[in-house]
């Protein structure tokens, strides 16, 4: 439902399967009048379920005090008059006023706990936000910007617009695209500290100034709707167990008339001559082994139909190949390499695989390196680029 | 709080902007305090560490503000607004005419956020009252923002609340 009052700016939802009422937007009444229907809704939801009733404000953006006291008397009476009932109230580590101001409920009410939510937000994290990624991530970044520097601007990138770079990592496409293209803004956000961390420091040390780093959850971003032209997410819907979540908030802060440009792989489609077969067996058993962690790299191909389904139109689909013939091979080399330690080392471990398994597995990856290197072999990593227009 | 305080305070502190505003203008509109809010904000925190967040963060500091000026302020004259900052710390200065007397008031009101139980009586505040008071605003400035507020009476009848947020700090 929307907030009476407060039109399109204030949404209440309340999930009795899961017991979850939620509050999201910005809601800042003048009195507690405009918000009647709303902490309406948190008594039925209070009435309606027993035990745990989770309260999430992830996505509240702005709440004043006067909301903030009346929905917390409606809490705090209630666990006044049933001593059965619980309250998890469950906020943002992104937000940053919410954790402050809600916990001191539990100071008031043992019955009620608050909650940060934080880290775990997609399934294959903690291994993508290691940060000793950080080196294969720049050489990944070196390699692709070959390509899309052409690319780019087909997409709709061009000089003086505002841009997003969602997912940013640690941020070195948006400085290559600073340099190159100089859009007047560019936000880059990611949900990795440290990334962030080394982002900041490479733009300083750089000179690179204007890149606004910012942390935040990409599924739930506290950026505004249509606010720029140009929206890019690099080789991360792949990584996400529901990338139209992603795709929804990304169509979201686009500006009508803007793009979202997004690059995914198809990682079953890496190849490499000699030693094919060998490297193909293992390629096809990275998709299988993300698959398990609830990723999908192998979703490029896939790009036109979930841009479609997001409610883009005039889609741009199209691919390139990273190869070790694009500048040093010993760059291909090293990305493998350490493709290698995080597929094999890590993520299969994870998995439970048996070593033997895990051998051969790994020997895919040295087959790929040995293509790489060879003076006369080939090695390819194929990647698709997609965008789509937000309609006007 | 004498002028002399302030202006050798203010020495240390840069000027980011002035924003000035007919009371009357102000008062025609509640949303004014939610557009004013996130617009400065927006405009102050952009070479913040991070700005999206600081921006969110200033915006819900300074909203309260201006909803304080908003309920406790009269049609004539202006209100004020200015924004500094030094390293980490931002500081609102907002004056606005009120109605004689008042000053009194929002004089106890800021020395109370400053007093050794400013915790308590805003977790009483917060757990007893139906809607917050001024004052609970306040208390909620300093407790959940670490503000430093004072007040500055010299240009009676209007006042000015002076309040520092160190907000760079807890967002990065």
């Amino acid at each position: 439902m929307i907030a009476a009052g407060l039109p399109q700016r204030f949404k209440v939802a309340f999930d009795p399967n899961s017991q979850i009422f939620s509050l999201a937007g910005t809601i800042r009444p003048r009195s507690i009048d405009e918000i009647a229907e709303s902490i309406h809704a948190l008594r039925e939801a209070i009435d309606a379920v027993r035990g745990v009733l989770y309260i999430d404000v992830k996505r509240l953006i702005q709440m004043n005090n006067t909301a903030f006291q009346a929905f917390i008397r409606v809490a705090l009476d209630a666990c006044r008059e049933r001593s059965d009932l619980r309250l998890i109230i469950i906020t943002s580590s992104v937000v940053g006023w919410t954790t402050r101001m809600f916990r001191h409920l539990s100071a008031i009410e043992p019955q009620i706990s608050v909650e940060v939510y934080d880290s775990m937000f997609y399934p294959g994290q903690s291994f993508v936000e290691d940060t000793s990624f950080i080196p294969i991530l720049r050489t990944q970044t070196k390699m692709t910007w070959r390509h899309e520097r052409d690319i780019l601007p087909r997409h709709g990138m061009r000089p003086g617009i505002a841009m997003a770079d969602i997912c940013c990592g640690i941020g070195d496409f948006a400085v290559l695209v600073q340099k190159e293209f100089e859009p007047g803004r560019i936000v880059a956000l990611d949900h990795s500290r440290a990334s962030l961390a080394y982002a900041r420091k490479v733009a300083s040390d750089f000179g690179v100034t204007g890149i606004e780093y910012t942390f935040g959850d990409a599924s739930e971003m506290l950026i505004e709707d249509n606010q720029f032209d140009f929206v890019t997410c690099r080789h991360s819907l792949q990584i996400f167990n529901q990338p139209e979540l992603l795709l929804k908030e990304l169509f979201r802060i686009c500006k009508p008339g803007g793009r979202v440009y997004i690059t995914n792989e198809k990682n079953s489609h890496c190849l490499g001559e000699p030693r094919a077969n060998s490297i193909q067996w293992t390629y096809t058993e990275v998709a299988k082994l993300f698959s398990h962690f609830e990723m999908d790299v192998e979703l490029g191909p896939k790009s036109r139909r979930y841009l479609a389904e997001a409610g883009f139109d005039d889609i741009l689909v199209e691919s390139f190949m990273v190869t070790n013939l694009d500048g040093d091979p010993q760059d291909f080399a090293d990305m493998i390499a350490a493709w290698e330690n995080v597929y094999a080392g890590e993520m299969a471990v994870k998995r439970g695989d048996p070593p033997e398994y895990i051998e051969r597995f790994r020997q895919g990856f040295r087959d790929h390196i040995f293509a790489a290197l060879h003076p006369k072999g080939y090695a390819g990593w194929p990647i698709w680029a997609a965008s789509g227009r937000k309609p006007v | 709080m004498g002028a002399s305080v302030i202006e050798t305070t203010e020495a240390a502190f840069e000027p980011l902007l002035q924003f000035d505003m007919e009371m009357e203008t102000f008062l025609s509109d509640w949303h004014h305090c939610d557009h004013v809010s996130s617009y400065l904000a927006r405009m102050i925190s952009h070479n913040r560490t991070d700005p999206v967040r600081h921006s969110n963060f200033f915006s819900s500091a300074l909203n309260e503000l201006l909803e304080v000026s908003f309920r406790g302020g009269t049609t004539d004259g202006k209100m004020g607004l200015a924004i500094y900052r030094q390293g980490e710390t931002e500081r609102v200065q907002l004056s606005f005419p009120c109605p004689v007397g008042q000053a009194r008031f929002y004089r106890e009101a800021v020395s109370k956020t400053r007093d050794s139980d400013a915790q308590a009586r805003y977790l009483d505040a917060i757990s007893n009252d139906l809607a917050p008071s001024r004052e609970s605003v306040l208390l909620d400035l300093a407790v959940n923002y670490d503000a430093r507020l004072r007040l500055d009476e010299s240009a009676a009848p209007a006042i000015t609340l002076i309040v520092d947020l160190p907000l760079e700090g807890m967002v990065s």
